[in-house]
């Protein structure tokens, strides 16, 4: 039936919730094939329709048959922009919580397009943030109201030496714990490497 | 509105402090604090309370209302006013109380009760703030005034109430004949659905 | 105890348009309802670039005061804890405006359009204007580029494309002055009730009736 694998589509990214799938290169290619399909069968319907003029267009039999052809490739298309369209914006909300580089499990699952839109948002995100006030503001941080100004933290990874803004540098090994300001910490916590010890 | 949102804005209440050390003011953004002067009370934004306690610098007077007498009082007001909600006497009271409670319990004077009356007022208030909220729905009221409702009440029906009533206009919009919703996409979600909250 | 009074900051006021002399305590709390009120419309309002780039020269300048203070002064903590509270302010109010620029990307650039066509101020800051041509462009880039095969596929679903906040959206609002004259639109055909408001008092209402009064201030959202 017409439109059943753009719906498909649809429900597969519908099921994911925020999580991305991998491109489904074969199913949005079956739905281009249709919609090709369909744009030649509507063309050669319609010409058929048009030299039949002396029939009123819709007491044309041929006529419900081009109404569904057309509402049908209609629908495909709705359905592939939209499932491009949700994709990025899945990859949106990953922009903010993982920062311009996304792990490798997530970007194995993007097509190259999207590779290359990704990489265009977050330069147009960066330029957008840089050129804030007279220092630019990075949006990514501060995204929660501050409770207290030192946290408790632990770190995941062996990271290495770790500056802080006074001027003091700190080992951070794995499974350590320190007692931090809360400012010096978020861009670590976003990245993974230390966690927030409530 | 996350709860830390609702918390972050409960925290700018001035409250009394009686400061164990002696300062000039602090000139902060949002108005100056002190000067200090160890033993004299003085007023200072909550969450700067919360702070200067937290490293024992100071002690913290609880707002006037908070007492048991008078939230004994406001309770009976809250249980015998049915149908109405009675005016608070703070705007942030289940903020100022948590964070009081939680982080200067040794200031406040009879605690743990305080901490229940407190709480039966606000279960009273929810529980005629949900059948309120029934009852537009069922109603489908598109207006309601909320005058002594505090922001923490007010959001606790969000997304909730506001989604339903626009659902409900949007069937009254369709019922009316009026194609509002069928040429253009309009967007479903609330504003406050943004960002998850 | 004794404390230093070394590195105290001052309180600056400011003069800004009309050559009204706002201070800062004053622009904060013009910062607080811009938050509010962007965080509950359904659609992005006119930008406060003027008083974000201030308080956020505010907060360099105390940075910079406060790196002179020694890390025992118990005064650094409470600046410290103040500017991580407004930056806290100001980046969730830039964010709240750039989700809402990216999901009506399309709908605000039409109406911004219009705006200039017709002489009206922006609602987007100029940064912000580019930053959502910029993305406009972008997605449209990536759809062609997936959707080149099919012939007109831009054409016939413009319109379809162009996502609309939902104006009638129910707010909280908060009068901060008596308002005379606001109808009240109850989705029946007759003509809607009109109600005064005091100041001070608070309602549950649909935000297309109060959209003005939010934007020119007599309101503020909750």
């Amino acid at each position: 039936m017409f439109g059943e694998k753009a719906g498909n589509l649809i429900k597969e990214l519908s099921r994911c919730e925020n999580v991305l799938p991998p491109y489904n290169t074969d199913m949005v290619k079956e739905v281009c094939a249709e919609i090709k399909q369909l744009d030649d069968l509507n063309r050669s319907n319609g010409a058929i329709v048009a030299n039949e003029s002396g029939l009123a267009v819709n007491s044309n039999p041929l006529y419900p048959t081009l109404r569904i052809g057309v509402t049908a490739l209609k629908r495909n298309v709705r359905c592939l922009i939209a499932y491009h369209h949700n994709r990025l914006r899945i990859l949106r909300t990953m922009r903010w919580e993982f920062g311009s580089v996304l792990p490798a499990d997530i970007k194995v699952n993007m097509s190259s397009e999207e590779v290359e839109w990704f990489c265009q948002y977050s330069r147009n995100l960066a330029k957008y943030m840089r050129s804030i006030g007279e220092d630019g503001l990075n949006l990514g941080l501060d995204l929660r109201p501050p409770k207290s100004l030192y946290i408790e933290v632990r770190c995941l990874v062996d990271y290495g030496k770790f500056e802080l803004s006074d001027g003091t540098v700190l080992l951070l090994k794995k499974d350590s714990r320190h007692y931090l300001p809360r400012t010096e910490c978020e861009e670590l916590i976003t990245k993974g490497i230390f966690q927030h010890i409530l | 509105m996350d709860p830390d949102e609702v918390e972050f804005w409960g925290e700018k209440s001035p409250i009394q402090i009686v400061p164990t050390f002696n300062s000039p003011a602090i000139y902060l953004i949002g108005g100056d604090v002190g000067p200090f002067r160890a033993t004299i009370p003085c007023r200072v934004p909550l969450w700067v309370a919360l702070s200067l306690k937290r490293q024992q610098y100071c002690k913290i007077i609880p707002p006037e209302w908070m007492d048991v007498d008078t939230l004994t009082e406001l309770r009976r007001q809250e249980k015998a006013a049915s149908s109405s909600f009675v005016k608070m006497p703070s705007e942030h009271y289940m903020v100022e109380a948590k964070l009081l409670l939680g982080g200067a319990a040794d200031d406040v004077p009879r605690a743990d009760e305080v901490k229940t009356i407190v709480k039966d007022i606000w279960d009273n208030r929810m529980a005629k703030l949900r059948s309120s909220m029934d009852s537009m729905i069922r109603n489908s009221s598109m207006y309601a005034a909320v005058d002594n409702l505090t922001l923490m009440e007010i959001n606790s029906v969000r997304p909730i109430l506001p989604h339903a009533l626009n659902q409900l206009y949007r069937m009254k919009m369709v019922k009316r004949g009026l194609s509002q919703g069928s040429a253009t996409l309009t967007h479903t979600r609330t504003a406050v659905s943004f960002t998850g909250s | 105890m004794e404390v230093d009074n070394e590195g105290e900051t001052e309180m600056a006021s400011l003069e800004l348009e009309d050559d009204d002399d706002l201070t800062l305590e004053q622009v904060l709390e013009m910062m607080e309802v811009a938050w509010l009120n962007e965080k509950f419309a359904p659609e992005i309002l006119p930008h406060k670039r003027e008083i974000v780039e201030l308080l956020l020269g505010q907060i360099t300048y105390l940075e910079e005061r406060l790196q002179q203070l020694p890390s025992t002064d118990f005064k650094k903590g409470i600046h410290q804890m103040e500017i991580d509270r407004l930056r806290y302010l100001l980046t969730s109010y830039l964010r709240l405006r750039l989700e809402k620029i990216e999901t009506f990307h399309k709908q605000i650039l039409l109406e911004e359009e219009k705006r200039a066509d017709e002489n009206e101020a922006l609602y987007l800051s100029p940064k912000e204007l580019e930053f959502a041509q910029e993305f406009e462009q972008d997605l449209e880039a990536h759809l062609a580029a997936n959707m080149n095969f099919c012939p007109n596929w831009q054409e016939s679903t413009a319109t379809e494309r162009i996502v609309q906040p939902n104006l009638n959206s129910m707010v909280f609002l908060k009068a901060k002055k008596d308002v005379e004259g606001i109808a009240i639109d109850d989705g029946k055909a007759e003509s809607s009730d009109l109600i005064d408001l005091a100041s001070g008092s608070q309602v549950l209402i649909n935000y297309n009736n109060v959209a003005s009064l939010v934007k020119n201030g007599d309101v503020h959202l909750i």
